[in-house]
């Protein structure tokens, strides 16, 4: 199944602004970012910390609606959905 | 009330939020964090649309690599403190206008003291501890917060209102790294502006601001994407078994 991921800030330098990414069916955010960071060990860095955990200050958003970290295992996509990437920024 | 002179001056603002928004302008007090890319853009803009009280914290001086884009600070200001450069800006450019400088930095210890008194607060600041400081002292004293940051091209807005939206933490509940982020000057600009915007909404009660909403600004091809927040009932500051919560007997 097809679904879109929008990457933002340092995530659209590395990983692109939007991808259609092809997956299978059932897969959840962890296999989407799984399937991301196989792209570039740039894009895994970004992604997993060394101990291969979705890094903790990454924000998910799906269909536009941010997704809690808790939801992340709960979450089944669907064909077209919209996965959306954004780091936080922190300058001012 | 406005006399003459404010009337007149607040005119063509006048005709799109009437002599009351112009009266709630002048009669609020905004506390603004952060004399910074952020902080310059808003200060100046909202103490040109008649804000009666502006408090501008910010315990930094100025330095030679703040000029691109923290735009109320000039070369004769480098090595003076960011709040007296600011405050003897907006002093010569609005004479209505109660300007107060805090040269401070956000705690969470002095944070709920520093804002207490004011009717909205900007998070304008450049780090997330403090960030958290404020986010906690505004919701503590129910106070919105206008949350604004930035990094190179891309920036980011959302109002936070208490016991109504998602908080900073909800949002971001793990801070991200780094330091002497790289900032395009407009960029600043852009987010410092929407705050101020933002503000000025809130204060008037005139049109909807970005409550449970992020925008994400991508200056790479000046495209504006909002995405859609929720409160985080597991939120260690604003969830239901909060302090917060607890204290003001709100779940979700």
């Amino acid at each position: 199944m097809k679904v879109v991921v929008r990457a933002f800030a340092r995530f659209r330098e590395v990983i692109g602004d939007v991808n259609t990414l092809d997956i299978p069916e059932g897969s959840g955010i962890q296999d989407l970012l799984i399937a991301l960071a196989a792209r570039s060990g740039e894009s895994r860095d970004l992604l997993f910390d060394e101990e291969g955990m979705i890094r903790d200050n990454i924000i998910v958003m799906l269909n536009r609606r941010r997704l809690a970290r808790t939801a992340f295992a709960l979450t089944v996509l669907s064909e077209e959905d919209e996965v959306a990437i954004y780091p936080p920024v922190a300058g001012g | 009330m406005l006399n003459e002179k404010e009337a007149k001056r607040y005119s063509r603002q006048i005709a799109s939020i009437g002599e009351e928004g112009q009266e709630r302008l002048k009669s609020a007090h905004v506390v603004l964090a952060g004399a910074g890319g952020l902080g310059c853009p808003a200060a100046a803009y909202l103490c040109a649309a008649g804000v009666g009280r502006l408090t501008i914290i910010d315990p930094d001086q100025v330095e030679l690599t703040n000029l691109n884009r923290q735009i109320l600070h000039w070369e004769k200001d480098i090595g003076r403190h960011k709040v007296i450069s600011v405050r003897e800006k907006l002093e010569a450019m609005n004479r209505g206008v109660t300007i107060e400088d805090l040269c401070e930095t956000v705690t969470m210890q002095n944070a709920p003291e520093l804002t207490g008194q004011a009717s909205l607060i900007i998070d304008a600041l450049d780090n997330f501890p403090a960030r958290y400081a404020l986010n906690q002292a505004a919701l503590q004293n129910g106070i919105p917060c206008v949350h604004g940051a930035v990094c190179g091209f891309d920036g980011h807005v959302t109002t936070v209102i208490p016991g109504r939206t998602a908080c900073l933490q909800c949002i971001f509940p793990d801070p991200p790294g780094g330091s002497d982020i790289p900032v395009i000057g407009t960029t600043a600009g852009i987010i410092g502006l929407l705050q101020a915007h933002e503000a000025i909404k809130l204060i008037t009660g005139i049109g909807t601001v970005l409550e449970n909403r992020l925008l994400i600004w991508d200056g790479r091809d000046s495209s504006v994407t909002i995405m859609h927040l929720d409160r985080d009932p597991e939120c260690s500051v604003c969830g239901n078994n909060s302090y917060y919560a607890r204290r003001t007997g709100e779940t979700q």
